[in-house]
């Protein structure tokens, strides 16, 4: 029996496949990116959360539109870090508090009315009244959820209507929450609608590609970097100093008129390789642009990323220089890194987050000495398993779509030392005295790259040994 | 710039260290067409001071002892309130998903709702399930209560009679567009009211009272003051102690139970109840309404204890109602808050205030900072409310003021009024720090939700002692921003 019982699902068996204790030769992955069991209380989120929560919600200098009733809009208004750069006057001389697509939440507030006669006038009105207000603005995207898809509003119509009358482009992303079994379906959705809005668009506006004699051979695209606490700040010089030229970050702090550039880089970075592999295919495939995966966590990831990249071209100052940046940043952090892998060797980690970072992260943390107990992703996908069974030990606990219950229990048998998870699992998990770090937002970033990775030692280091912990277990 | 250091150092990069250059969309302030300020002329809705109905169950049903909601849509629906509550308390929220996948939206939630209940009753035997409708199951037209005599049919039949007694059942329907998360915790307090008391026509001593949007520090203000009053009283949908627990350690009994959380008994026992209050009559009141239109419990909304009259007001009810003197503990708590306010009378009068948030909080609130001196500006009343209006208009006729109330607008409106007309202090909720930095105008937080600041949850700013703590709140903002720290020594 290669799948695993916990003891909360005896009387939900459908459970059962998707929990593996990781074997010898690592051949049993956990069945993924099927239905929901209902009532099982998981953690999963919706298709919209994909769409507009991470994929399009970094995008920095457009409206983000939500054509819903009024939470769908309010829950993703400056919630989740992907944090950006371009800002909007508040009033004379003085910018706003936070960054364009963070300050404020654009929605229809869609009402009963609006549901029983249809939404997509409100959304036209909506859409021109928003650029009128917000002239700054390049563009928009549009959303829509469960209830304004299933009343069948014509988003992309008033899409196209309205990006003729105001001069810029409009995109509208058909986002439902009962769309696919998770928010992966939603990232599939947007980087599909996406490729397809965006290589009719420039067919219809060529001055928005990238010109032949602005073109240079190092042109690439990070792709799936979303900017979370501000990654793309550690991250984006180490590519430069390699020599090449970053075209576009899809999406972390992106421009939209920029992002029409994308099939006109020579390679395309994927860092997030559950999001984002969808538009680099889709561009290979209609562009001829390879793209290669790299993980940006820890020494050795980075350097390969960086090596790889250089690999790519071939060219032999770049493979070079690949190697000086490599050992400048190595240099760079061998201290503090030092201090924090003496305090962390040894530690039992769980993991539990989206899905890449489940397989990004065991070798990073091996490189703070530490090992990881068990695995779990959300939205994890057949190759995202077949990634995290070759990273960690036999033995290692590795659940698909983990919920409440299951991630007790884990901790209950796994007793790890530290646990990586999200917002809704870090207080659950704090009360049975584990500590946590925010892994998705992340506690005090940037966490990527080499300079980074000192950040994510350090958060980890303060989770851990904090005395809090020490005197939870004190008896009293 | 932290890319070109030769050496990270222990305490690694720091915000100080990163340094990011602000790009401008455009040259410079662009004023917003004056048409489209106020709400009602526009189609869209910018930064709206509110969420959906189906918040608002959810946090009613939170508040029940051994009790999940069941949310009937999409996971989105679960998650991102989760997501709230674990801001706001810092705590888990425990909460039950249908996962509508697309069969869900062809053919219904049918099979969802009676699968995922049954796994929930299984698992996590718990005492109440609320199930809570949303826009999709509203929309496709999901007919709840014959789903859920399936499923307990269903549910008798495999796990015998004896689960089917343990677990109860309230349906709240919530169609997310319309009302908001505070028409979803009132609609709740009646489906709660409406499904489980009954009356044995034996009246008990029991005072009953429906928080609303109070925080745990507040609820447990409430029974403090009540303790004070010597009265017998219950407390429906008590989050104090499932959204504010202590830390454990390793349990022995896992799935997590917060230890805390009204008895589905208490709910029974209504009927029979001496006196109930809602204290927040948008949030709450049709409870009232219902059980003394049902039971004849004399039942009354009134306006959240905050500041000196309404927890005077509060107070003489309860006296009144329970037959019991006003205790002296009581007036001297009361007499703590006069002399702070006393003390504190050249910081807070003719000071002008913004205030926003939720309709029975700012109601409330206005009325203190009335006490206080202070001069209400603008108010935006978070979601359209039957009520709060009324009372804002009343206080502040009482006291001269004439402020600009905005019932049923977004921040958007209420926020371009303050750039124009600075005042000196804000009283608001999270979604306000922005406003706050841009004018830069002191922010004093309070209400629902404040998520960038800790220790919110805890501190209550209802009755006399909450009002003391309000008020220092209040003056020591204005201190901070308003004040050479050479004038602050007396």
């Amino acid at each position: 029996m290669p799948y695993y019982q916990l003891r909360c699902n005896i009387c939900i068996p459908e459970r059962n496949k998707h929990v593996i204790i990781v074997d010898e030769d690592r051949s049993t992955i956990p069945v993924s990116n099927a239905p929901t069991v209902p009532g099982d209380l998981t953690e999963r989120g919706c298709a919209y959360a994909g769409a507009r929560g991470v994929v399009g919600g970094p995008i920095a200098d457009v409206i983000h539109m939500i054509h819903a009733p009024v939470g769908c809009g309010y829950y993703t208004w400056g919630t989740r870090r992907h944090l950006g750069n371009a800002y909007n006057w508040a009033r004379p001389g003085v910018l706003e508090n936070e960054a364009n697509h963070r300050r404020h939440c654009f929605t229809t507030d869609m009402t009963e009315q609006d549901i029983i006669f249809g939404g997509a006038e409100k959304l036209k009105k909506a859409l021109l009244e928003a650029f009128r207000i917000n002239p700054g603005a390049r563009g928009a995207v549009i959303y829509n959820t469960c209830s304004t898809a299933l009343i069948g509003d014509d988003l992309e119509q008033v899409a196209r209507e309205v990006s003729k009358e105001v001069g810029k482009p409009i995109f509208a992303c058909a986002s439902p929450g009962f769309c696919g079994v998770s928010q992966s379906k939603g990232h599939h959705e947007f980087n599909f609608q996406f490729y397809k809005w965006l290589i009719k668009y420039r067919e219809q506006h060529p001055e928005v590609c990238l010109k032949e004699e602005e073109k240079t051979p190092y042109d690439i695209n990070l792709i799936g970097e979303y900017n979370i606490d501000w990654d793309t700040v550690v991250i984006v010089p180490l590519f430069e100093k390699l020599g090449v030229r970053i075209l576009n970050v899809f999406t972390g702090n992106a421009r939209f008129q920029n992002l029409f550039t994308l099939p006109d880089a020579k390679l395309n970075v994927v860092h997030c390789q559950r999001s984002a592999t969808y538009i680099a295919a889709l561009i290979k495939e209609g562009f001829e642009v390879p793209y290669i995966g790299v993980s940006l966590f820890g020494l050795e990831q980075t350097s390969k990323a960086l090596r790889d990249t250089a690999a790519w071209f071939g060219d032999e100052k770049i493979i070079k220089r690949a190697e000086e940046v490599i050992e400048e940043e190595k240099a760079a952090i061998a201290k503090a890194l030092e201090w924090y892998r003496n305090k962390l060797e040894g530690k039992r980690i769980a993991i539990y987050v989206g899905a890449p970072r489940v397989w990004h992260w065991p070798k990073a943390l091996a490189e703070l000495g530490m090992e990881v107990v068990a695995c779990m992703t959300t939205f994890g996908h057949k190759e995202d398993y077949e990634k995290i069974v070759q990273r960690v030990k036999p033995g290692t606990l590795v659940i698909d779509n983990p919920n409440e219950f299951e991630i007790e229990e884990m901790i209950e048998t796994r007793k790890p030392d530290l646990f990586l998870t999200g917002l809704k699992e870090k207080y659950l998990v704090r009360k049975f005295g584990v500590p946590t770090l925010n892994s998705h937002s992340y506690e005090k970033g940037p966490y990527a790259g080499f300079r980074g990775f000192i950040n994510f030692a350090r958060d980890i280091y303060q989770a851990i040994y904090a005395p809090v912990w020490q005197l939870a277990k004190e008896d009293f | 710039m932290i890319n070109n250091v030769k050496e990270i150092p222990i305490e690694g990069i720091t915000y100080k260290n990163l340094k990011i250059e602000k790009e401008p969309l455009t040259p410079e302030y662009t004023p917003p067409p004056p048409e489209l300020i106020p709400a009602k002329n526009r189609a869209v809705c910018i930064d709206p001071s509110r969420t959906c109905m189906p918040f608002g169950a959810m946090w009613a049903t939170l508040g029940v002892h051994r009790a999940i909601p069941f949310v009937q849509g999409a996971q989105g629906c679960t998650t991102y309130v989760r997501y709230t509550f674990s801001r706001v308390f810092r705590e888990p929220a425990t909460i039950a998903n249908a996962s509508f996948h697309e069969d869900a939206a062809v053919f219904g939630g049918r099979k969802n709702l009676i699968r995922g209940v049954r796994n929930l009753v299984c698992r996590y035997q718990p005492e109440l399930i609320s199930i809570v409708t949303t826009c999709s199951s509203e929309v496709i037209g999901d007919d709840i209560n014959s789903f859920l005599d399936e499923a307990i049919e269903l549910m008798e039949e495999e796990m015998g009679p004896e689960v089917r007694d343990a677990v109860k059942f309230v349906v709240v329907n919530t169609p997310s567009f319309a009302g908001s998360h505070v028409e979803g915790y009132n609609r709740a307090a009646r489906e709660f009211l409406k499904t489980l008391a009954k009356s044995t026509g034996q009246s008990t001593e029991d005072i009953y009272f429906i928080p609303g949007f109070m925080m745990p520090g507040d609820i447990r203000e409430l029974k403090h003051m009540m303790d004070l009053m010597d009265v017998s009283y219950r407390i429906l949908f008590d989050i104090s102690d499932t959204l504010d627990c202590p830390l454990v350690g390793m349990p022995n009994r896992i799935p997590y139970y917060p230890p805390g959380g009204t008895k589905v008994e208490e709910f029974v026992r209504a009927g029979d109840a001496r006196g109930l209050f809602a204290l927040s009559p948008d949030a709450g009141g049709a409870g009232a309404t219902w059980l003394e239109r049902r039971f004849k419990v004399p039942s009354r909304a009134i306006t959240m204890p905050i500041g000196v009259k309404n927890t005077d007001n509060l107070i003489k009810a309860v006296a009144e109602v329970a037959e019991r003197p006003i205790s002296e503990k009581i007036r001297w708590e009361r007499g703590i808050l006069l002399d702070a306010m006393a003390d504190t009378l050249h910081y807070t009068m003719s000071k002008r205030v913004a205030l926003c948030g939720d309709p029975d909080f700012v109601a409330a609130a206005t009325g203190f900072v009335c006490e206080l001196g202070m001069i209400p500006t603008y108010i935006l009343i978070g979601t359209k409310s039957r009520t709060a209006e009324a009372t804002i208009r009343e206080v502040c006729e009482e006291y001269g003021h004439n402020p600009v109330i905005m019932n049923d607008s977004d921040q958007f409106e209420w926020e371009y009024a303050l750039k124009n007309d600075i005042p000196d202090v804000i009283l608001g909720h999270s979604r306000c720090v922005n406003i706050s930095r841009e004018i830069q105008v002191p922010l004093v937080r309070y209400g629902f939700p404040v998520y960038d600041r800790v220790g919110f949850q805890r501190e209550p700013i209802i009755g006399y002692r909450g009002g003391e703590r309000l008020l220092a709140r209040i003056v020591n903002a204005i201190l901070d921003y308003h004040y050479p720290d050479d004038r602050t020594h007396q």
